[in-house]
């Protein structure tokens, strides 16, 4: 095969896999708490192919190979709800959620309490406070989260007394491009990366963090991908109609 | 290619996102009626290059993977359960609920419902029911003959029996507040039901353990906003737009793929 084909073939794989990301970025534009990827391009030079058919120096050959997919950390935009349990961090922090795997970190803060009282996320996790799940009272209500994370409540008859129900714990990483996504939202550690307790982050009572997904920048990836990619069609195309034409020129032999 | 089924998932999250805000402003008038909101979530990872894999025998580890995610899923569809505002309207058998409480109504299968809507009426015998004609907890019959009908903050329900000076009182509604609101089951009429999710009902007398006071003459109004309403169904149009724009982009893809065989 020519290398000509396998370096457009390169190409496309790395523009299809870069769709995947942009769609799937596009498809969660209004999921809370979402945070866009980007997909990052690395020259990948293969040790045996070389291009010394004419005696010329050593031509190496470009491929092209995508190395990684970032996390976009940028805060998204605040929505207002009104709604007492929704709640958005201002700063890097991450909620601490209690799953069936283990702790998983999250942004998102469309909260819910359970049957049994517990501060929960949609799927049903505990939202982990400093000592365990946050458990609110039967009797309790006017619930309201304090920029540090308490969570105070009027409680019992017509007395006016707040009692505080737990502090909502917020981690931060060091290197939060280390956190691997999850379905739902979550982000998990991987092994060695440890979170520290976040005290710069403040929590917003009544609003949600919107997904940072930028519509506009999606859009105009989109076009780049598939205009390039049928670019790279198009070369590959011309350099087939080459072999060809080669062919049918080479074999026609005069009698 | 993945890119077809991704945008899909996010055509049809937001295409339900649109019913959801369409049931909200369909119900702006609907006393008691609390707005929903649809909440999504992103869907299965594949890691193609796991963060953190051995690269070289140096022990350099990969900084960043290949995560190439699959779209997006619904995971609800939470009621929010504000406070609606109070309109006045007279009537004397309009109660609203300031407060976290709500009625509980006698279905007619023998089973409870709940509900925030206090328009109420009286029916053949003289007992409060429900603009359905079912019966509000517990049962009071108002006398023919009495008049000035009063329901005080805390529930009691009294009249004035034509003959008498001072007012009867005829009995004690009394309301139900559930640990999470938003647990209960829909099922039309502005009413709810209790489910695994809401907790056990929780009865109490009006004006304690935070059940809420009670307004004659007046109805709680629904809980949605035109405002949000209508800049989020701007957001979910778009953003099914975006998404159909990927489907095409992937198909124009596919078609210069085909293209490359003659």
């Amino acid at each position: 095969m020519e290398n000509a084909l396998l370096i457009g073939l390169s190409r496309q794989m790395v523009l299809s896999r870069q769709l995947d990301v942009v769609a799937n970025n596009i498809a969660n534009l209004n999921t809370t708490g979402y945070k866009a990827d980007n997909s990052m391009f690395e020259q990948f030079l293969m040790p045996v192919a070389r291009e010394n058919r004419f005696n010329v120096p050593d031509r190496q050959l470009n491929f092209v190979n995508d190395r990684g997919t970032w996390h976009n950390f940028q805060p998204g935009a605040l929505q207002q709800t009104g709604n007492p349990l929704d709640i958005a961090i201002k700063g890097d922090g991450f909620l601490v959620v209690q799953t069936p795997d283990g702790e998983r970190y999250t942004r998102n803060g469309a909260l819910q309490v359970n049957a049994q009282g517990q501060l929960v996320t949609m799927d049903g996790s505990p939202v982990m406070g400093g000592s365990g799940p946050i458990v609110l009272q039967e009797t309790d209500r006017d619930i309201s989260i304090s920029p540090d994370g308490s969570v105070t409540v009027v409680e019992g008859a017509d007395t006016q007394t707040e009692s505080q129900r737990g502090r909502i714990r917020l981690v931060t990483f060091d290197a939060p491009q280390q956190l691997q996504k999850e379905a739902g939202t979550l982000f998990s550690a991987p092994d060695g990366v440890t979170p520290t307790p976040d005290t710069q982050s403040q929590v917003m009572q009544g609003v949600t963090e919107k997904s940072n997904v930028n519509g506009v920048v999606e859009m105009t990836r989109l076009i780049e991908i598939s205009r390039a990619y049928q670019q790279v069609a198009t070369l590959l195309q011309q350099q087939s109609d080459l072999h060809k034409n080669a062919i049918h020129d080479l074999a026609n032999v005069p009698s | 290619m993945r890119a077809l089924n991704t945008a899909a998932t996010g055509m049809m999250a937001q295409e339900l996102n649109v019913q959801v805000i369409a049931n909200n402003i369909a119900n702006m008038r609907t006393t008691g009626y609390k707005r929903q909101r649809a909440e999504f979530q992103d869907m299965l990872y594949e890691h193609v290059r796991r963060i953190g894999t051995q690269t070289t025998d140096q022990g350099n580890i990969l900084p960043v993977g290949v995560d190439l995610g699959s779209g997006v899923k619904t995971v609800g569809t939470p009621r929010i359960m504000t406070q609606g505002t109070l309109t006045q309207t007279g009537g004397d058998l309009d109660v609203a609920i300031r407060g976290e409480g709500f009625f509980k109504i006698l279905m007619p299968d023998g089973t409870f419902a709940y509900t925030r809507d206090g328009s109420f009426q009286m029916d053949a015998q003289g007992r409060i029911v429900t603009a359905q004609g079912n019966l509000v907890q517990p049962g009071i019959t108002i006398p023919q003959n009495s008049s000035s009908l009063t329901i005080n903050s805390q529930g009691q329900v009294s009249v004035v029996v034509s003959g008498s000076t001072t007012p009867t009182i005829l009995g004690q509604l009394t309301l139900t507040r559930f640990i999470n609101k938003a647990g209960l089951l829909p099922i039309g009429d502005n009413l709810f039901t209790e489910t695994p999710a809401s907790g056990a009902p929780q009865d109490g007398v009006p004006n304690t353990n935070g059940m809420g006071d009670l307004q004659q003459g007046n109805l709680e109004q629904a809980n949605v906003e035109a405002v949000t309403e209508i800049s989020d169904l701007i957001a979910a149009q778009r953003a099914y737009e975006m998404n159909s724009k990927v489907i095409s982009a992937t198909d124009q893809m596919l078609q210069s793929v085909v293209g490359l065989y003659r």
